[in-house]
């Protein structure tokens, strides 16, 4: 049943929905320390009790330039190749299940939002894009957008 | 030795419980393919174990067994319930003795009576024969021969309770303890913060003083649970060594020492592979054959040497042998050839880095190492993986002498004591193992220089590049520091030692090192991260990195790493040269294009020769001009060899001091003379050497010397010594040397000795030489140079 439940957000104005099962927690962050010459998307380090979060600003992936319009407050935290990140995101509406599950994406999407999404799931009457945490992670030349 | 032996009992034992469930159903079905496979398998484990554990006992055991196993898969020989029970019995005799020899006691069991079951696996053969192995008789010393009559009458039972008790754990649970245990650290210094912050009662804190004591030794204990002897290290090496250089036809005597010392089992992982490296490295092309160690007049059995050695945080790992050594000349000469290094960056490198060009991956392709007839093979994957690991590696190499690698682990991988930095508003770490040293740059010990951009700090007169961290990292500097601020010596891996310039060192820690994620690790600089007491996250530093994006200097000389980067990146669009800048002798420093200059070198007071109009300088016997040789000269005498493609001369000087990018338009051109013109570079201008006018200077001095080579004769053709020392010694000046009066064109100077006969009509100036250095007769014929002189002297006035 897990494969339905999806925790839907707002990033850059756009509703996402990412995937349950890819979440540890989500976390209302405390100061995050900026790291020096990383790319900007990545926000700096925070610390979770006595774990060390790699803090990911998703919007900055999407539209370069865009330094997180919102103060990081909320954050997703999940586990990427043994890593701990957290992703900032602007709100969150709710967790709960998507019964038609993952919906193939009609309409050609942003070519922003094209390394990042991977279908559509309908929640509360709306389109949400399904997004994966990971492609935010990885650095902006490992994504076909860094052309 | 020791622990292996034991993990070696502690298997056997494990797969002889693991088989005793299948040693009834393989007698029921003797038939049963993987039932026998299993049993052929641990035979042969055994064996193979045991002939690296120098057990002859258990290997004769297991190799007739396994031969008998190994009929039977072949189908050579039906598994009947006699070959089945022989090899059962094989089976129990290696449980027994395994058993008693982790007990550290005799087995009670004679050797003799192995012979029974052997037989007995023989007579079961039905004549098939069993190869005995060829091992050597003497028993092992740590299963010492069963004495029978001597045995301690409470030994079979204390063969029992002393067996070794140890359990076998996945790695992959040690590595979670490992990890829970750094979780628990970073919370409870996380707790310590949070109490401070908030200032709770003392009973609250004693309590929690106690907590904090047992998680510390937790810590330790589980830290030693990751710990290996070295041994295990050592435990591939004797086989290697001895199946390589028997391929290689070479003797080599192995010595290890150190073994007991321990380190991370991690560490040990990852220090193997380039550990063996540098064996087989060694053993390929370090050590001789014996024939060419004979003619060397070495002992014919090479030695090759591993220390291992604890000193502090870090373990020592030294690799020596005796062979050849590395030709450092080959080697330079391959670096050129690769442009990894001009002739002239080639020249004013030390020795040390010189070989330490065999780590650039430029020089370890197959064909170029063979010709480099030196190490290569993949030293720079041997150094990646060493540094990957925060640790050194070293080289020093001694031509015909050998060579010592050594290498520089830390004990541990994620728990290392660490310097907390501050950088403006930024904290990072610095793992102590990299620092050298640390001072305040109002120091008197520190001078502070500027040049061309670069910034050197000169420690008690050492040369280091100097960076500013926040330079480095872009970020801004506090405006408003009043205090001075912190130099750290930082002694990076694969780089010379460099000056990082910090705001200061906040304090110093034990740090839980985490890996950083792949995005900030992609940044270069950093090589992990920790959340210190203080509760902030923080980044630490990697040294190496650092140097790298600094564009530091680093032993590859290439062409940039001179110029520093951090400013240097904005300079770089003016136009620059690469200059040297050298202190004449009388004092003045001057800039020369880099490009024209071969080599520094040391010159004797004895290989300048003054003349009239000029000077020399004898290198290689043969003369070339010699500029800014008057006055007086000292002992020895730096000379910047200069060279124009066709010929080369040497230019006096007090010292060499840098080399500078320097921008390659002058500021102000002069005309005439040597200097070129005047060019800025930081806040000094230098005068640059016109090279024009100095090669101009030294070809009117060459000319002067001849034009053609000086035509010799030895008018004394019966004088041993003329005809055989003094000829040679000539020719090889670059003269031409006639003897007697044979020859037909008229020579310039003409040879006798004291005692030969008088030369009444010389067509040519006559030099008399002395046999004895007091005479008065003429030049003393061991002073060379005064010899030479003499003849371009005579020959010059004679034209």
């Amino acid at each position: 049943m897990t494969d339905t439940l999806f925790l839907f957000a707002t990033i850059a104005g756009t509703p996402i929905a990412v995937r349950a099962t890819e979440i540890e927690a989500v976390v209302r962050l405390g100061e995050i320390v900026p790291i020096p010459l990383v790319p900007p998307h990545v926000r700096g380090l925070a610390a979770l009790r006595s774990r060390v979060l790699t803090v990911i600003d998703m919007e900055a992936q999407i539209i370069p330039g865009a330094c997180g319009a919102a103060p990081a407050g909320l954050a997703i935290v999940a586990q990427i190749a043994g890593h701990s990140y957290a992703f900032c995101v602007d709100a969150l509406s709710d967790i709960c299940h998507a019964g038609a599950g993952v919906q193939p994406l009609h309409g050609r999407v942003d070519p922003a939002w094209a390394p990042f999404v991977g279908g559509l799931v309908e929640h509360d009457g709306r389109g949400h894009l399904l997004v994966t945490l990971a492609a935010f992670a990885a650095t902006p030349a490992c994504t076909p957008r860094a052309a | 030795m020791d622990e292996i032996l034991a993990e070696f009992i502690a298997e056997t034992l494990e797969t002889l419980d693991a088989l005793s469930g299948e040693v009834v159903a393989w007698e029921m079905d003797p038939t049963d393919r993987s039932r026998l496979d299993a049993f052929f398998r641990f035979f042969h484990t055994v064996k193979g174990s045991c002939g690296f554990l120098n057990l002859p006992r258990f290997e004769r055991l297991a190799h007739a067994a396994e031969d008998v196993l190994a009929a039977i898969r072949r189908g050579d020989r039906s598994a009947d319930p006699a070959t089945v029970s022989a090899v059962l019995a094989v089976m129990d005799r290696i449980g027994a003795l395994a058993r008693s020899a982790g007990a550290g006691v005799s087995a009670g069991i004679a050797e003799a009576e192995d012979d029974g079951l052997l037989d007995a696996l023989n007579l079961a053969s039905h004549g098939f024969e069993i190869f005995a192995p060829a091992c050597a008789p003497d028993p092992a010393p740590s299963v010492p021969p069963a004495d029978g009559e001597d045995l301690p009458a409470d030994a079979p039972r204390r063969a029992g309770s002393g067996a070794p008790r140890s359990i076998r754990l996945p790695l992959a649970l040690i590595d979670q303890l490992m990890n829970g245990i750094s979780d628990m650290v970073l919370a409870r210094n996380d707790l310590a913060r949070r109490m401070r912050d908030h200032g709770v009662d003392p009973e609250l804190e004693s309590s929690f003083e106690r907590l904090s004591a047992n998680v510390a030794d937790l810590r330790d204990m589980i830290s030693k649970t990751r710990m290996q002897r070295i041994d295990r290290l050592y435990a591939a090496i004797p086989r290697m060594v001895r199946d390589l250089s028997r391929e290689l036809g070479k003797k080599v005597a192995l010595e290890l020492d150190g073994g007991d010392v321990e380190m991370d089992r991690e560490m040990v992982e990852m220090v193997l592979d380039p550990l063996t490296h540098i064996v087989r490295n060694a053993l390929d092309h370090g050590i001789e054959r014996p024939a060419e160690r004979r003619a060397a007049g070495k002992d014919e059995t090479g030695t090759l040497r591993l220390v291992a050695r604890q000193s502090g945080n870090q373990i020592m790992v030294e690799i020596r042998d005796d062979g050849r050594g590395i030709n450092r000349a080959a080697l330079v000469e391959k670096a050129i050839a690769a442009r990894l290094c001009t002739a002239a960056q080639a020249a004013l490198m030390a020795e040390a880095e010189q070989l330490a060009l065999v780590f650039h991956p430029g020089l370890s392709t197959a064909e170029q190492v063979t010709a480099v007839s030196g190490r290569g093979v993949g030293m720079d994957v041997v150094r990646a993986n060493v540094e990957q690991i925060g640790g050194v590696i070293a080289i020093d190499s001694q031509a015909g002498r050998g060579t010592t690698i050594t290498l520089r682990v830390p004990l541990t991988l994620t728990i290392i004591p660490g310097l907390i930095i501050r950088s403006g508003a930024h904290f990072f770490a610095m793992p102590r193992g990299n620092v050298v040293e640390l001072l305040h740059d109002n120091s008197a010990m520190v001078a502070i220089e500027q040049v061309g951009g670069a910034r050197i700090a000169t420690i008690r007169g050492e040369r280091h590049s100097m960076i500013a961290l926040e330079d480095v990292l872009g970020i801004t500097r506090a405006a408003d520091q009043s205090g001075p601020r912190t130099l750290m010596v930082i002694r990076s891996s694969g780089g010379r030692p460099y000056v990082l310039c910090v705001e200061s060192v906040e304090s110093n820690e034990e740090l839980v090192i985490r890996p950083a994620s792949p995005p900030v690790t992609a940044a270069g600089l950093f090589a992990g991260m920790t959340l210190p007491d203080n509760g902030q996250p923080m980044l630490l530093l990697d040294a190496a990195g650092i140097a790298q994006v600094a564009c530091l200097p680093v032993r590859e000389a290439d062409g940039h790493a001179f110029a520093p980067s951090a400013t240097g990146a904005a300079e770089a669009r003016v136009e620059t040269v690469q200059a040297l800048i050298y202190r004449e002798r009388d004092g003045r420093q001057r800039l020369i294009p880099l490009s024209v200059v071969d080599r520094v070198e040391d010159l004797a007071a004895a290989q300048i020769v003054r003349t009239g109009d000029g000077a020399f300088a004898r290198i290689e016997d043969a003369l070339a001009p010699a500029l800014n040789a008057d006055g007086e000269l000292g002992p020895t005498i730096k000379a910047l060899r200069l060279h124009d493609g066709h010929s080369q001369f040497c230019y006096l000087i007090d010292d060499v001091l840098d080399i500078i990018a320097a921008p390659a338009r002058l500021d102000i051109a002069l005309s005439g003379g040597r200097i070129a013109g005047l060019v800025m570079v930081g806040d000094t201008q230098y005068e640059m050497i016109d090279p024009f006018a100095i090669f101009a200077e030294a070809a009117g001095t060459a000319a002067a010397r001849a034009t053609r080579p000086i035509r010799c004769r030895i008018a004394d053709a019966d004088d041993p010594w003329m005809r055989n020392i003094l000829a040679p010694l000539l020719a090889q000046a670059g003269h031409d040397v006639s003897i007697g009066e044979g020859s037909d064109t008229a020579p310039d100077v003409i040879l006798r000795g004291e005692t030969g006969a008088p030369l009444p009509d010389a067509s040519a100036p006559v030099l008399t030489l002395s046999a004895n250095e007091a005479g008065a007769a003429g030049i003393y014929r061991y002073d060379r140079a005064g010899l030479l002189a003499a003849i371009s002297r005579a020959a010059r006035s004679a034209a």
